[in-house]
């Protein structure tokens, strides 16, 4: 107790002398207050950094922090009064350029505010959790400039002002505006984002509102794009020189609304200049300028997509079902080709090789290919054509090309099995007759189909090529065999044709003439002679044959034609005359098969070798036909042609498509069978789809016959109706 | 040679220093000096023969001087530490001394730096190291806080509740979990600012959107800002309670399982490789041990082990097996565990039953326990396993656990927690309520 008692008498004795002077606060303020004045007038040069500094610490040393800090406020305050007064009295473009000015002031003198209050801003401020000095200095600017009632107003028009010059063509000082925006954006983003910001994007809406509204009445779609595209790029580019790159989103939003969104369905369908005049017209640029400001708009890429689709499938539907064009089956999948070429090059150049757009295109050419139910058969007649004459002296690339070109229109076929039946029928004509330019080609094509559609697919068609590289090899080993004993007869060349491999049709043989039938005979001994257990029938409608004829004046020719002809003409060997019926009863060719080789023989301009009574163009029952003596020809190989159609004719078609059910029905029942064997129980419309999935690959099955394939499944006992349910099947194993 | 251009030239207290603008130019712009070669104040050296003129102890500003030279501190006799902290303050250098003071923590270097006493003998309850290099320490129903220069701030008063841990979340804020009195519908967990010693959140818990008084145990905060803490409620609410750091709002309640022990934990461990926390219940606090290893994600307990049901033969053995202190390791994949006499054991975390594997390394111990003892704590810092027995720490390192160093001094009796942090390692003792501060050197001049 006795210590502290002395204790406290030295304190009091200490305490009276140092007592400080009383107004020893309010002197080092002014200090201090003289200084921030002085730094405001730019007269900093006499003042003493040690001196201020070491005022400061004092200050908050000796606990008068918060007079300190409330002194800084309250000047502060007033210095920005006086700023606020001489921004509020400059005149007209002046008022921007001084607070550009007062604003540059003001954060030099901030700074050295805050160097000389360091102190106070690293000890005082943070244990009184008060406001920084450079923070609460930026927040008296806020208030006391920008929020000031004659300012706030003012700098939000006069900004939104030259913008809006700038946007009418004028130049303005793109410097000044970032130093301005910069300025709200530094005192705080929501100051920018409330006192500029939002007001230029609600003045911005009105302005493209009106804007678009004028343009798209008197503007047509691709000018209309031109203009939207150039704005666009505008204010991307104002933002990169003077606004806030957050603004960038925003305003850029404003312009797609106004611009794209509001008019998007009318500038898509405007006439004469709207989307599908620019497809027919091949526009790429405004094209690709309608993709690239449409897909920055939400529904805007589905909407051109759409009716992108729609004219695609009306303008194929056209192709497809005009009569005209049903004419030419080549002229009818070049112009699919061509279809599809420049659709692929406006996607490809304009659509940004779009994944959507490429698949709309396909569905589109799906649909549209498949209302013709004879593109198959087309489009296997486009090979044909290609492959006996078309691709005569084309590089092997363009070949491949063509192929891959007619592979892509077979994948959008649904009835493959369609086309694979018109296939083999055309690849067997090409293969008997040796018209077929290129092997490869050929073989090339096969494998893509069996890349395509699997091994299954294609095993016939390679059949084929089977045969008849085995016949060749059968050919040399029977004149080998037969050695000298042929050499005055006739020449023979058999194809051995697999039974199945080839769309065959049988037909019983015509009357062979017998200097013929003797070769014949010995190859069939040959043949059988070699291979033990097969059998050989002739096939007399599908050869063909070379004649050397000598005609009345003595001038030779050699006739080029089909076996039934040969037939025909030599029988004229040994006479000049026959009838009809005698022709008919000698030969045995079926009626019309006969009437048509006749009519090639007599009736066909330039190759008539025969002559028949009456004259006329069609081969009655009753005409004699003679041996034309007068025939002439400049060239000494004279081709006869038989008047075939190359297109199917209308019964020809229907059996070729009663065929093509006929196969669909073991393909279906397998199916059943499969899906059946794996399922165990199953209910009618599940087997409908899984069978459709099954089969989708090669031909859309109609649910109607594969509910006739169950039914006569049931009959089979492969399948029963489950007994209280009859949607439901079982699988009988 | 030419005229060196950027001399300048002190007055500081009236003696004469030259320096050069490059070595103030280490103070950084945020500093005396940074502000005062600034542009804006035009005192650019023109004339080299100008003095500045401070008004501060010259004794200081030489060795600030140096310190601004060479990034060392040296002090002098004639320099008190306060007085330099005092000066560093004044030109803003503060953070240059603090960084210049010591070096980077190493528990094979460590030397005692201070001994700091405090207010009452005894009954010191836990000591934890602050981010910054300050502590604080808690003390029936009082924290004491210290900050680096272990300057004394204002305690934080309970008001009698009895605090039973607390963590720092950054220098200024701390979180102090405490037991609730009967009948007051107190107690729980607060969040304190360190430098007014003043209230500034509650945290709150709540059951079935009820708010219920509770007691806070064991604190552990997790790297993704949560708090995690042992907490027993009024009506058998125990478990553990998930805060969210930033909003300061309830995120979580793992609810102790029946016949399992989360609420009394003696110790929450955040585990950041697998986002679990390691729950510790130990004697004598219960009369069996309880290790467990929380997912809160999947809410389940993904790992437990207890020693309920090991056969006890006679009593010695059994404190020879009974768990003090658990900690997991670094790499997560174990757990050490200490028993009363300072022997290690492992437990592994990958196997789903798990059984201590113990290094039998010191029976020595066994027979010359002081009458007070104090049980041993584990911590890990940086591959470096410390562990506290009576009146010294010990430092293993390596692969198997090998004692380097151990760190020891005979004044204060028993330690009763340690903790690591901020570069420093503090020590707790028991009879003198008195904590050590150990820390590492700077590096050797000669280091390379």
């Amino acid at each position: 107790m006795s210590a502290q008692k002395k204790r406290n008498f030295q304190i009091e004795a200490f305490k009276h002398r140092v007592v400080v002077d009383p107004k020893y606060a309010e002197k080092t303020w002014k200090i201090l207050e003289h200084a921030i004045h002085e730094i405001y007038n730019h007269n900093a040069s006499g003042l003493s950094f040690e001196e201020l500094y070491r005022n400061a610490y004092n200050m908050v040393l000796h606990k008068y922090g918060e007079k300190l800090y409330s002194g800084l406020v309250a000047t502060l305050t007033s210095h920005l009064k006086e700023i606020a007064k001489s921004v509020e009295a400059a005149q007209g473009p002046s008022f921007l350029e001084e607070l550009e000015r007062k604003w540059t002031d003001h954060n030099k003198a901030l700074q050295m505010i805050r160097d000389i209050l360091m102190y106070m801003d690293r000890t005082f401020i943070p244990s009184t959790h008060k406001t920084p000095v450079n923070e609460l200095g930026l927040n008296l600017w806020r208030d006391n400039i920008i929020h000031s009632s004659k300012i706030q107003t003012r700098l939000q028009s006069t900004l939104l002002e030259l913008v809006q010059r700038e946007r009418s063509g004028e130049v303005i000082n793109r410097g000044l505006m970032r130093n301005i925006t910069k300025m709200l954006a530094d005192v705080g983003y929501v100051v920018y984002q409330e006192d500029f910001e939002k007001p230029f994007i609600e003045v911005s809406a009105d302005f493209y509102r009106g804007e678009s509204q004028q343009y798209i009445d008197c503007c047509d779609c691709g000018e209309y794009l031109k203009k939207a595209e150039k704005r666009l790029n505008e204010e991307i580019e104002r933002v990169s020189h003077y606004l806030d790159l957050k603004t960038e989103a925003k305003i850029t939003n404003v312009v797609e609304k106004e611009m794209i969104e509001s008019h998007m369905q009318r500038l898509v369908h405007m006439e004469n200049s709207g989307l599908v005049k620019m497809l027919v017209d091949d526009k790429f640029d405004d094209l690709g300028r309608m993709y690239s400001l449409f897909r920055r708009v939400q529904t805007g890429l589905t909407l051109v997509r759409d009716v992108m689709t729609s004219h695609i499938r009306e303008a194929g539907k056209q192709l497809v079902t005009d009569p005209e064009r049903l004419k030419d089956p080549v002229d009818f999948v070049q112009r699919l080709l061509d279809e599809k070429d420049k659709h692929d090059k406006i996607i490809s150049v304009a659509f940004n090789n779009d994944k959507t757009f490429q698949n709309a295109l396909n569905s589109s050419f799906e649909y549209f290919i498949n209302l013709n139910p004879r593109s198959p058969e087309f489009i296997s007649l486009f090979v044909d054509d290609k492959l006996r004459k078309g691709l005569k002296g084309v590089s092997e690339e363009d070949v491949e090309t063509v192929l891959d070109k007619v592979m892509m229109l077979f994948r959008y076929l649904q009835e493959k099995d369609v086309f694979e039946k018109y296939y083999k029928q055309h690849l067997a004509k090409r293969l008997l007759s040796g018209k077929t330019v290129s092997d490869d080609a050929e073989r090339s094509l096969i494998v893509k189909l069996k890349t395509e559609c699997g091994y299954q697919f294609t095993s016939k068609l390679e059949g084929m090529f089977t045969d008849m590289k085995t016949s060749q090899d059968t050919m040399q080993g029977f004149y080998a065999a037969m050695g000298g004993e042929l050499a005055d007869g006739p020449t023979l060349v058999v194809q051995v044709l697999t039974t199945g491999s080839w769309p065959t049709q049988s037909s019983t043989p015509c009357n062979l003439p017998p200097e013929i039938l003797g070769v014949c005979e010995k190859f069939k001994n040959y043949y059988l002679g070699t291979h033990s257990g097969r059998r050989l029938s002739w096939q007399t409608n599908m050869g063909n044959a070379d004649l050397k004829v000598t005609f009345g004046k003595g001038q030779k020719h050699e006739l080029n034609v089909s076996t039934y002809q040969m037939c025909i003409l030599m029988l004229f060997n040994n006479a000049d005359q026959q009838s009809y019926k005698e022709i008919e009863q000698a030969t045995e060719i079926p009626t019309p098969d006969l009437k048509r080789c006749l009519q090639s023989l007599a009736c066909a301009k330039g190759r008539n070798v025969l002559r028949k009574e009456p004259m006329s163009k069609d081969i009655g029952e009753d005409d004699i036909f003679f041996f034309n003596d007068k025939f002439t020809s400049k060239f000494y190989k004279v081709k006869i042609g038989t008047v075939v159609a190359q297109k199917e004719s209308e019964p020809e078609k229907l059996e070729t498509r009663q065929r093509v059910e006929e196969d669909r029905k073991p393909q279906i029942e397998a199916a059943i069978v499969r899906i059946m064997k794996a399922r165990r129980v199953l209910d009618h419309n599940n087997i409908v789809t899984e069978v459709t999935k099954q089969l989708q690959s090669r031909f859309l099955p109609n649910p109607i016959i594969i509910k006739k394939r169950i039914e006569s499944l049931i009959e089979r006992e492969f399948l029963e109706r489950d007994k209280e349910d009859r949607k439901l099947y079982r699988y009988l194993a | 040679m030419g005229v060196q251009r950027d001399i300048v030239r002190f007055n500081v207290g009236g003696r004469i220093f030259e320096t050069t603008a490059t070595t103030l130019a280490n103070a950084g712009r945020n500093s005396y000096f940074g502000a005062m070669f600034d542009e804006n104040w035009d005192l650019i050296v023109e004339d080299q023969s100008k003095e500045h003129f401070i008004d501060r102890n010259p004794d200081c500003f030489s060795i600030l001087l140096d310190l601004l030279r060479t990034g060392e501190i040296y002090l002098t006799s004639n320099v008190p530490e306060k007085l330099l902290y005092r000066e560093a303050l004044f030109y803003g250098l503060l953070d240059h001394v603090r960084t210049a003071k010591w070096g980077s923590f190493d528990g094979n270097r460590l030397r005692l730096s201070r001994s700091v006493n405090g207010r009452a003998p005894g009954d010191g309850t836990a000591i934890r190291a602050g981010p910054d290099g300050g502590c604080c320490v808690a003390h029936g129903s009082m924290v004491h806080v210290y900050d680096w220069m272990l300057e004394e701030h204002s305690p934080i008063n309970l008001d009698y509740q009895r605090v039973n841990d607390a963590g720092w979340i950054n220098p200024d804020r701390l979180v102090v979990s405490a037991c609730e009195r009967l009948g007051r519908g107190d107690g729980g967990m607060g969040l304190f600012s360190t430098s007014a010693g003043e209230l500034r959140y509650k945290f709150h818990v709540s059951h079935e959107n009820q708010v219920k008084s509770y007691t806070a145990g064991a604190l552990s905060f997790s790297s993704d800002y949560k708090i995690y803490s042992s907490c027993k409620g009024r009506s058998n609410e125990y478990g553990i309670g998930v805060w969210d750091q930033n909003t300061g709002q309830q995120v979580d309640f793992f609810y102790e399982p029946p016949g399992w022990s989360l609420g009394d934990a003696d110790k929450l461990q955040w585990l950041n490789g697998t986002s679990c926390l390691l729950v510790s219940t130990l004697f004598p606090r219960k009369d069996n041990c309880y290790i467990s290893l929380l997912d809160f994600r999947a809410k389940k307990m993904v790992w437990a082990w207890s020693d309920i049901g090991t056969p006890i033969i006679d009593e010695r053995i059994s404190d020879e097996r009974r768990v003090r202190d658990a900690i997991a390791m670094e790499d997560t994949s174990s757990i050490c565990v200490v028993n009363e006499f300072e022997d290690l054991g492992f437990m592994d975390l990958r196997s789903r039953v798990g059984s201590v594997r113990w290094s039998s390394r010191s029976r020595l111990m066994k027979g010359k326990m002081p009458d007070e003892p104090c049980y041993p704590k584990l911590a890990l810092h940086e591959g470096q396993l410390f562990s506290s027995m009576n009146d010294s720490i010990s430092v293993f390192c390596g692969a198997d656990w090998v004692l380097t160093s151990r760190l020891r001094r005979s004044y204060g009796g028993s330690i009763c927690d340690f903790s690591i942090g901020g570069d420093r390692l503090f020590a707790l003792h028991s009879e003198e309520n008195v904590f050590d501060i150990w820390e590492a050197p700077p590096p050797p001049i000669m280091s390379s």
